[in-house]
């Protein structure tokens, strides 16, 4: 087995594939056909074939581990997705539902409802500003600034009267002399 | 209950793939330890992702692409992969037993030795294309359509990456054969 250096020829170029494919069970019909008959008239062809089946199984034998290896293996990854299940806390399953295309849909339904209740808002806030502006005279509210000279004026106002009234009693009083 | 239930299906899962996605991982990375946590892993990337899994396609080759893209992964983390383990002297995990023939002779057992390393070795330069499909077909015996499922490749560059690493594999033992 493998053991002549002059052995490692090439097969014919328009075959090679085909007969690795041959190996491996993997040449359908017609190929399948014409490499079998090709093989029949083609030495170095049926000495690749044989290099094949020489050597690519010395590449494959598998490892046989204890069942003890494999009860281990099992039961710790029973641990592992037992975490798992443990980790996955409630809201991740709540919206287990969701698909890729909900988070632009979601996002679309907020962006829509924000504007509407800005739309409105400041709708309201219009309204009552209108109304507010409505009510007040407008003389009123350019005196606004002016409050502390009004409630001057309101005090004169009251000492003109407490005048008037002491003048009045004093007129009565002296009517009543007469 | 319904999420106990699942864990008790994906179980059986586990017992029915855990050999073979074993056997993948320490193909790709010749090392006991690292296998078994990347069909660890492979396995809780499946559990997690069981809901995005398309029932077009079985399982295993579903599952098959989970395990050699979390390999390819490591091994580009990790850049260089000692395929020169291979020779089964050194850094063996527990476990894991000789692979000599005991009815050979010496000269045959020695050349049997050379061949494999050189093998592994050869494997282990190998594109990672052309070696995920070698090692699916001629390790786990997939057929060229599941290979070109598991890779999401056509049947066609299946072929080719097979024949290529078939082809430079046979070199590597240009000088023993």
């Amino acid at each position: 087995m493998l053991q002549h250096k002059d052995s490692h020829r090439s097969a014919c170029k328009s075959f090679e594939e085909d007969l690795v494919l041959y190996y491996y069970g993997d040449c359908r019909e017609p190929e399948s056909h014409r490499v079998e008959e090709h093989l029949k008239e083609c030495a170095s062809c049926r000495h690749f074939l044989e290099e094949l089946q020489t050597f690519l199984p010395l590449t494959a034998k598998p490892k046989e581990l204890p069942q003890a290896f494999w009860n281990s293996y099992y039961e710790e990854l029973r641990e592992k997705l037992a975490a798992i299940d443990a980790r996955e806390s409630w809201w991740k399953r709540s919206f287990a539902f969701f698909h890729p295309w909900a988070v632009p849909a979601l996002g679309t339904a907020l962006v829509l409802i924000l504007a509407l209740s800005l739309t409105l808002a400041k709708g309201m806030w219009h309204f009552k500003g209108h109304r507010a502006q409505e009510e007040v005279p407008s003389e009123l509210r350019a005196a606004a600034g002016n409050i502390d000279f009004f409630e001057s004026m309101d005090l004169l106002d009251s000492i003109d009267f407490l005048e008037a009234l002491e003048d009045k009693s004093s007129a009565n009083s002296e009517f009543q002399k007469l | 209950m319904c999420q106990r239930g699942e864990r008790q299906a994906f179980e059986v899962l586990v017992r029915r793939y855990m050999k073979r996605a074993y056997q993948i991982a320490f193909d790709f990375t010749r090392d006991g330890e690292e296998a078994k946590d990347l069909s660890q892993e492979a396995f809780l990337r499946a559990y997690s992702q069981i809901r995005h899994f398309d029932q077009r396609s079985t399982f295993y080759t579903w599952f098959y692409r989970i395990v050699v893209n979390l390999c390819i992964d490591h091994l580009r983390r990790r850049a260089r992969i000692p395929w020169e383990r291979l020779d089964g002297k050194n850094q063996q995990s527990a476990g894991e037993e000789a692979m000599g023939d005991t009815s050979s002779t010496p000269d045959q057992e020695a050349i049997a030795g050379e061949v494999k390393r050189r093998l592994g070795t050869a494997l282990g330069t190998l594109p990672g294309k052309q070696r995920t499909a070698f090692l699916l077909r001629n390790h786990h015996g997939l057929s060229i359509t599941e290979i070109a499922k598991v890779m999401q490749t056509t049947e066609g560059t299946v072929r080719v990456h097979l024949h290529r690493a078939v082809a430079a594999l046979r070199q590597s033992l240009a000088e023993l054969v």
